[in-house]
Formats: C-alpha cells, sequence, structure tokens
C-alpha cells in the first residue's frame, strides 16, 4: 500500500468527521445520563487524560513525523507547574492549568536541538530528556517537595454553579477540553501547515527546496503537543491533589498514549482519543483482573499485533472497510 | 580521595565491557537493518534470569545458563526479526513501534515469572574480592570483562573472515551494492538478528554475575547501548568499546563523586552533549541527521 498518494489528498471529509463527533458527544452524555457511579467516572476521567496525551502525541507522530518515547516530561512538567502556581503563588486553579501549559512548551523548547536528528535518534533523545527531568523534579527538593511528593495541591473550583471538583463535574470539564484539542488538532491538520507537514512527512528535502522551513514547523508542532500534554498533567494534578516524581513523570505516561493512539489510529482525530478509552477502560478493568501484577504484558501483545496486523488502527480498518463497500457499490 | 577515583574507574571499566557487548548487538542489527531493536535491553535483561533459573535450580555456575540463554535468547531474536520483516509501512516508525511492543512483553513476563524482586548471583567463587595493586573488584567482574573482550575478538573474527561476517560488513555499507555482488539482504539481516541474539545472551549472563537485575531495568539496557553507539558512531568494534568504556566510567565516576541518584542523568547527559556538539560520535562515522 502506497503511503504517499491518500496523504496529500485531504485526511477525510466533513461529513464523516460530523457523524464522528456525533456519536462521540453521545457516547460523551451517555455516563452522565445513565447516571453512572462515582468509581465508572474515576476510570472515564482517567481514560480522558489518557486520551488527552494519546492526542498530543499522535499530532506529534502524524503531522510531525516523530515518534515520541518522552511524553512524560511535558506530563510532569505540566503537573508540577500547575501544582506549584496555585499552591505556592496562590494563583487560581483555572489561569495556573494553562499557564502549565506554556511552561511545558518551555520544555520543550529545551528539545528543539533533537529536532534535527532523524527515526530513533529523535525517539531515545527525548527520552533522554524525560529522564532527566525526572532526576530534576527528584533533587529540587526544595521546589517540589522530593521524592516524599507535594500535597495539598488545590482543587479545580467551581464554575457557573458547576463543581469542577465533583466527578461529574472534572468528567465533563475533561470532555470539553478533550473535545478541544481535537478541534485544534482537526485545524491544523486541514491547514496549510498540516498540508505542509505531510509533505515533509514524504520527502523532508524536497519541500525544503520549495521554501518551506520544515525545523521551525516541526518546532510549531513539538510545542503544541507539549502544551496540550501538560495542560492533562496540570488538570490531573488537581483531580489527584498529590504528586510525586516517580509517579508524574512515570513512563506510563509516554508508554500508554503510543499504546492508545496505535491501537485507535494514530493517523485519525477520533482514533487516539477511542483507542485511549478502549485502552484504559481495558487495561484497568479486565487485565487487572485477569493478571494482578504484569497485567501491561497484555497490552504489549496488542501494540504487537496492532502493528503487525492493523497499523493505522481501528479507524484505519473502520475506514478501510467503508472505503471497500463504496468503491463496491459504485 | 584519589584512590576512590582510581577504584570508580576501574570498576567504570569492567562495567563498561559488559555494556560494549550490549551495544554491539544493537549496533549490528542497526548497521543491516537500520532499525533500532527497542527490545534489546530486554533481550539482555532475559539472557539474565536465564542464569538466574539455572543458578537457583542446578546450583550450576551461572555461566552454564549460556548454552539455554542462546537457545532462549537467540530463538527470540530471530522471531523478532521475523515480524520485523512483515512491516511493509512507515518501516521505521512502526518497527521501533514493536520491538517497544516486545520489550514491554518481555519485561512483564519476566516479573510474572520471578517478581520483582531485584536478583544477583549467589556464587561465593563470583562474590569473592581480588585486588589488583590497591584496586578492588569481585571476581564475577574480572571474568565478565574477560569474557567480553573474548566475545569481542570473536566478534571482530566473524566480522571479517566469515562469509556471513563479511557479507553482514557489506550490508552495512551499501545494501544495493551488496545485493548486486550476490548477496541477500534479508537472509544477511536475519543472521545479523541472530548474532545480535548471541551478544545479547553472554552479555545478560555476566551482567548477572557482575550486577543485579531486576525486571524494570531492560529498557535502561537499551538506552545504555544506544548511547554508547551514538558516543561510538556506529562504525567499529574499538569504538563501540571505547565508548562504552567511557560510559561505564562516567557513570562510577558519577556515584562516586556525586550521588547514586544521579547516575543515569550522568549517562543520559553524555548522550545529549555527545549528540548535538560531535553529531558523528566520538570516533566519527556516518551522519545521522534526517
Amino acid at each position: 500500500m502506497s503511503s504517499h498518494v491518500p496523504s496529500v489528498s485531504r485526511p477525510s471529509s466533513w461529513p464523516s468527521s460530523i457523524v464522528f463527533v456525533g456519536i462521540a458527544l453521545v457516547l460523551a452524555a451517555l455516563p452522565l445520563a445513565a447516571g453512572a457511579g462515582n468509581y465508572f467516572l474515576g476510570l472515564l476521567i482517567s481514560a480522558l487524560i489518557l486520551a488527552g496525551i494519546s492526542l498530543a502525541w499522535a499530532l506529534l507522530g502524524n503531522l510531525g513525523g516523530m515518534v515520541s518515547f518522552g511524553h512524560a516530561a511535558f506530563f510532569g512538567v505540566g503537573s508540577y507547574a500547575s501544582a506549584l502556581l496555585s499552591a505556592k503563588l496562590g494563583l487560581p486553579v483555572l489561569l495556573s492549568v494553562p499557564l502549565a501549559g506554556v511552561i511545558a512548551v518551555g520544555a520543550s523548547l529545551l528539545m528543539i536541538p533533537a529536532l534535527r536528528l532523524s527515526g530513533p535518534y529523535f525517539a531515545l533523545a527525548i527520552l533522554a530528556y524525560s529522564q532527566i527531568f525526572r532526576i530534576l523534579a527528584t533533587e529540587l527538593s526544595w521546589l517540589t517537595g522530593g521524592a516524599a511528593g507535594f500535597q495539598a495541591i488545590p482543587q479545580l473550583p467551581t464554575v457557573l454553579g458547576l463543581d469542577l471538583a465533583s466527578r461529574s463535574g472534572s468528567y465533563v470539564l475533561l470532555v470539553v477540553v478533550v473535545a478541544l484539542c481535537a478541534l485544534v488538532y482537526a485545524l491544523v491538520r486541514r491547514s496549510l501547515v498540516g498540508t505542509a507537514l505531510r509533505a515533509i512527512a514524504d520527502s523532508e528535502d524536497a519541500t525544503r527546496v520549495v521554501g518551506v522551513n520544515s525545523m521551525l514547523l516541526k518546532a510549531w508542532m513539538l510545542a503544541l503537543s507539549a502544551f496540550i500534554t501538560g495542560v492533562f498533567g496540570a488538570l490531573n494534578a488537581h483531580i489527584i491533589g498529590f504528586l510525586e516524581p516517580d509517579y508524574a513523570f512515570s513512563g506510563v505516561w509516554s508508554v500508554l498514549p503510543i499504546i492508545a493512539a496505535i491501537f485507535g489510529g494514530y493517523r485519525t482525530t477520533f482514533g487516539p482519543i477511542g483507542g485511549a478509552v478502549i485502552i484504559y477502560l481495558f487495561d484497568q478493568v479486565v487485565a487487572k483482573s485477569i493478571i494482578a501484577v504484569g497485567h501491561q504484558i497484555l497490552l504489549g501483545f496488542l501494540l504487537a499485533a496492532m502493528i503487525l496486523l492493523a497499523p493505522n488502527g481501528l479507524l484505519g480498518l473502520a475506514e478501510r472497510f467503508l472505503k471497500g463497500r463504496r468503491d463496491a457499490e459504485a | 580521595m584519589i584512590e576512590l577515583v582510581l577504584q570508580a574507574i576501574f570498576s567504570g571499566i569492567l562495567v563498561g565491557s559488559v555494556y560494549a557487548l550490549v551495544a554491539l548487538g544493537l549496533a549490528i542489527a542497526f548497521g543491516t537493518m537500520r532499525i533500532i531493536n527497542l527490545a534489546h535491553g530486554e533481550l539482555v535483561l532475559l539472557a539474565a534470569y536465564t542464569a538466574y533459573f539455572v543458578e537457583t535450580n542446578t546450583g550450576l555456575n551461572p555461566y552454564a545458563a549460556i548454552p539455554l540463554a542462546l537457545v532462549l535468547v537467540g530463538g527470540l531474536s530471530a522471531v523478532l526479526f521475523l515480524m520485523i520483516n512483515r512491516i511493509r509501512e512507515h518501516r521505521e516508525l512502526n518497527s521501533l513501534i514493536l520491538t517497544f511492543a516486545v520489550g514491554i512483553i518481555i519485561t512483564n513476563a519476566i516479573l510474572l515469572a520471578f517478581a520483582s524482586d531485584v536478583r544477583t548471583t549467589t556464587s561465593p567463587l563470583l562474590q569473592d574480592a581480588v585486588s589488583i595493586g590497591p584496586l578492588f573488584a569481585m571476581n564475577g567482574e574480572v571474568v565478565a570483562f574477560a569474557v567480553s573482550l573474548l566475545l569481542m575478538g570473536g566478534l571482530w573474527w566473524w566480522l571479517k573472515g566469515s562469509w556471513y561476517g563479511q557479507a553482514v560488513r557489506a550490508v552495512s555499507s551499501n545494501r544495493d551494492a551488496a545485493r548486486l555482488m550476490g548477496i541477500n539482504p534479508v537472509r544477511t539481516e536475519y543472521v545479523a538478528f541472530i548474532a545480535a541474539g548471541v551478544l545479547a545472551s553472554v552479555a545478560g549472563v555476566a551482567l548477572y554475575t557482575m550486577s543485579v537485575v531486576q525486571p524494570s531495568i531492560g529498557h535502561a539496557f537499551t538506552v545504555k547501548a544506544f548511547i554508547v553507539t551514538v558516543l561510538a558512531g556506529v562504525g567499529s568494534i574499538p569504538g563501540v568499546f571505547l565508548g562504552a568504556i567511557l560510559l561505564g566510567v562516567t557513570e562510577a565516576l558519577t556515584v562516586t563523586l556525586a550521588s547514586s541518584a544521579l547516575q543515569e542523568l550522568a549517562g543520559m547527559a553524555l548522550f545529549l552533549l555527545v549528540l548535538f556538539f560531535l553529531p558523528t560520535g566520538l570516533f566519527g562515522a556516518r551522519a545521522r541527521r534526517g
């Protein structure tokens, strides 16, 4: 299957995206309408946080053509930034969360030299960065509380009568933020920038020759990806109320988004979100009950199977299926 | 103070020799197939746990586990190659993720089989101290150093002298030209992966006898191996050996002069510095920029 013919055309047509948006909204409203309990809402909240990081990872992977094994760095920086800004400087949480995204962008600026590197070199350079940030968070204990952790992180506030700190309030907030990020992702993809980025993925040299500053575009994607991940790290910190370096910078925040995005289809907008919800619920509800310790082995098998059998993910499979039927009808 | 520094350099050289084996395995697969095997560290870890398994169940010296490790790890490496070889689209990216997934599988399989406890050899012979002038080492470290040097010599001889070794070098330097000379590049890549499995087997057993292992450290070996290949440039065995020793000594000095919490940080910092300021490695090699 040739990779560049479909990638230059528009990713997907509007009507099918509207159908997806509709389905997604109905699915999102369902737990509230069905009066889901706090335990289940809590699982969904974590799944949506994962969905946000997966979306950010897919944005970098799909548009920037870069595999990151270090998104935990942005997640951890975002968590600590928002926790510190709100707890130590007394900033309102709704201000500290986007600021945490900005600070995560600051962390991504340090990684700009790595953008010159190709493929595995970039992947491992960014992994090195995330390890460095984790060690820094542990060592700078006067600021972060070190390995002992950081407690008393302010909760999310009440806005327009909706208590965001409650389970259903947090859930609604996360649905809105994930939807906003998906919208931004879709808009970037459809813009000229998206077209240029797909051209870079096909041939970086040829794109440079026609006057596209590929480094700058990649840097923008890295920054956007870092911002989104930082914001979700911040939201998670305020929802959980407790941070420690080994949790905030845990490899899980790098690993699960990759699995989720690949599973759902990282070249689509909704794939990473759906993938994250399915993967997280599968891991926590099914896998953990089968194998208490080492349950990630099932995720490993799933990921390997996806790459070998359906490298474009579930949505890629669905698209191929639909397209096949349309072709058959025509 | 001087003695402490000398001791750290000495220990760093000993452990660096095993890092070199791990890195050569990564490099030989990368050289032919242009693919970073992110499960390589986990293959090393699997060999280390094979040694643990054999030692606890038979009471034999851990080195007696090498044949079993060769079968297990070499076989798994071959399976890994067959899986990677099935990937058609976006090969570089998908192979990274596939090998990453296999790494997760191996790590968790080891966790399931052997629990998350820290393991090391119980052989008194390997744990005894030996003094060389003012410097001290465990017998295990000295033996691992010697085994590593032997295997590196063997690899060098294989790459220079044997038909498949020469094929591996030919495919690494120019795949198309090698094909025109009648070398089957896919079969050569297969051979290179099995050779990487052999290196990982011995490296894992050696690491078990000289240091401690636990299920979560597999990917740290991959990262270390990658750091070494970046330091060395993928070029040559002596280059990789020197790069590995540099990493080992840097880590050991960091532990002695600063703190053990910073050990990994030192390796990472070294890695990023070389990546950005000496992009062809300390000893010069091919470019790695896109």
